[in-house]
């Protein structure tokens, strides 16, 4: 039993940074119709926040707390210069943050070098309890993910931006004919989504490597996720992302990451044959 | 006002209204009649900025609206109840007429305890969702909507379509009594003869894009050739 307990730890904290990652796509994807592919490379930045941010010999807390800044802010340009654009064209949007995520990667090869950086962990000590031992900062991790994956959901089911949010989901121009801004709420959920995005890559930095690759990693199974959960209710990425990261892990630790892969694959292509809105269902009919 | 001077509109290269001229003064209800693919909706649409006028003038209360965004039409006094009603139909009641509240935040908005004491229903059920109401509550709800906003003209585009005719009546002396009470101006497009005679003060009857006719509701009471004309009734 002791043995499995950090392997249940590590596969639920790995799912809950994928779903944060999903969250903030399926924000931008359920309300503008965006497709953003560049979402990967703005959790990476928040990633290089923090290194950046240990190379000023800044505490990691400060990139922590930097990172949603930084890569919010590129968020905001990013709406502003192209995305807004291109709202509810999916097809465009691939294609044009795609692109933009091909930029922001040379970027940051340019700015850091193509090579792989370390963050220290800021936390040393583990937890022990008996045989069982963990290390806190992992702890610290999941608790602060499941406060953002509550805040998110609070901020979009409670709060009066929620309820325009969602009005503009469903109908946009009866909203817009109620007075509300849907080019306002537009902007600032793409923001919401990009700096969720950074924080989770400056929260995963002290535990992974951090390199120009590493989105990818998050951004495929973080589709995945909305695509195996269903795009609609927020409830949806976190079935979907407890699907895909569970067995993606799992299997990656028992078996082999390619076979853990494979697996998910399969999964996905059978839950979207079966079923293609998606397990908690409300994905937009195209 | 409403002032609309040579209006161009319509969808991608096909027009729809070619040089539409008309003027509805305050304090009024006006209906608009005519055929089905006259070009109302259109209208209605156009003045509410969800489609793109091509040419020509839109002015309410002598400010030009046909370059301003749709929400900047609705602060600047103009509501708007569409057809087919359009309510959240997830949300509460209380949710939907929020929602006005928050787009007209800082403007002229009517009170909540206003809008429950025309409409009583929406007080009773402020707490179900919107969607598990029958047609004409929903109507009722998105007129209160619309309302709560403090809008200088409603815009109504076939209110009373779907719905039973009791409920119909009831909507149409209560909108009256509204817009007798608080001087609101209504343009109404509307092919229920019964409504328009219940509600409207004067009458304009549209045909290929452009307004044929014009008489008061007391002409249409004496002689209902128009409504022969028009609508083939």
């Amino acid at each position: 039993m002791s043995e499995l307990i950090p392997i249940i730890l590590d596969v639920s904290s790995y799912i809950l940074i994928l779903v944060l990652v999903a969250l903030g796509l399926m924000i931008v994807f359920g309300m503008m119709g965006v497709i953003n592919m560049a979402h990967g490379e703005l959790f990476m930045i928040g990633a290089y926040v923090t290194v950046a941010a240990q190379g000023a010999g800044l505490p990691l807390m400060a990139g922590v707390l930097l990172a949603p800044v930084v890569v919010g802010f590129l968020g905001l340009l990013i709406e502003a210069a192209l995305v807004r654009h291109i709202y509810l064209r999916p097809l465009d949007t691939i294609l044009a943050t795609w692109g933009l995520s091909i930029a922001l990667k040379q970027l940051v090869v340019l700015t850091f070098g193509p090579e792989s950086h370390s963050v220290t962990l800021p936390i040393d000590g583990s937890l022990e309890i008996g045989a069982f031992s963990y290390p806190l900062y992992r702890l610290l991790l999941m608790a602060t993910s499941i406060l953002l994956i509550g805040g998110t959901f609070w901020l979009f089911t409670r709060t009066d931006f929620g309820l325009m949010a969602r009005a503009v989901i469903a109908r946009p121009d009866t909203a817009a004919s109620l007075g509300i801004d849907t080019r306002r709420m537009y902007r600032w959920s793409f923001v919401i989504g990009t700096a969720l995005a950074g924080l989770a890559g400056a929260l995963v930095a002290p535990i992974i490597s951090v390199d120009p690759q590493m989105g990818l990693g998050y951004l495929v199974p973080g589709f995945l996720s909305i695509l195996v959960g269903g795009a609609g209710p927020l409830a949806g990425v976190l079935v979907g992302g407890a699907v895909v990261g569970g067995v993606n892990n799992l299997l990656a630790i028992w078996i082999s990451p390619v076979a853990a892969l494979i697996t998910v694959y399969i999964i996905a292509i059978l839950i979207i044959r079966l079923k293609p809105e998606g397990i908690m269902g409300g994905r937009r009919a195209k | 006002m409403l002032e609309i001077e040579n209006l161009s509109a319509g969808y991608g290269e096909a027009l729809v209204l070619r040089d539409f001229s008309c003027r509805i003064d305050s304090g009024k209800v006006s209906a608009l009649m005519g055929r089905n693919g006259m070009g109302k909706t259109t209208l209605m649409k156009t003045i509410m900025g969800l489609i793109r006028a091509k040419s020509g003038r839109i002015m309410v209360d002598g400010v030009a609206i046909e370059k301003l965004t749709t929400h900047q039409i609705s602060r600047i006094g103009m509501g708007y109840v569409p057809q087919g009603r359009e309510i959240f139909a997830d949300f509460t009641v209380a949710e939907n007429l929020r929602l006005s509240l928050l787009g007209h935040e800082g403007g002229n908005v009517l009170t909540l305890e206003q809008i429950y004491d025309w409409f009583p229903i929406l007080k009773e059920r402020a707490e179900q969702r919107a969607g598990t109401f029958s047609g004409g509550q929903q109507q009722i709800l998105a007129i209160a909507r619309a309302l709560i906003g403090g809008p200088k003209m409603l815009l109504l585009d076939e209110p009373t379509e779907g719905i039973q005719p009791s409920i119909v009546h009831e909507i149409g002396v209560q909108l009256s009594h509204i817009a007798r009470e608080t001087g609101l101006s209504i343009l109404i497009v509307e092919q229920n003869v019964d409504m328009v005679r219940t509600l409207a003060d004067e009458v304009l009857f549209m045909e290929n894009g452009v307004i044929k006719e014009c008489c008061d509701i007391e002409a249409l009471r004496q002689d209902d050739s128009l409504l022969h004309r028009y609508l083939s009734v």
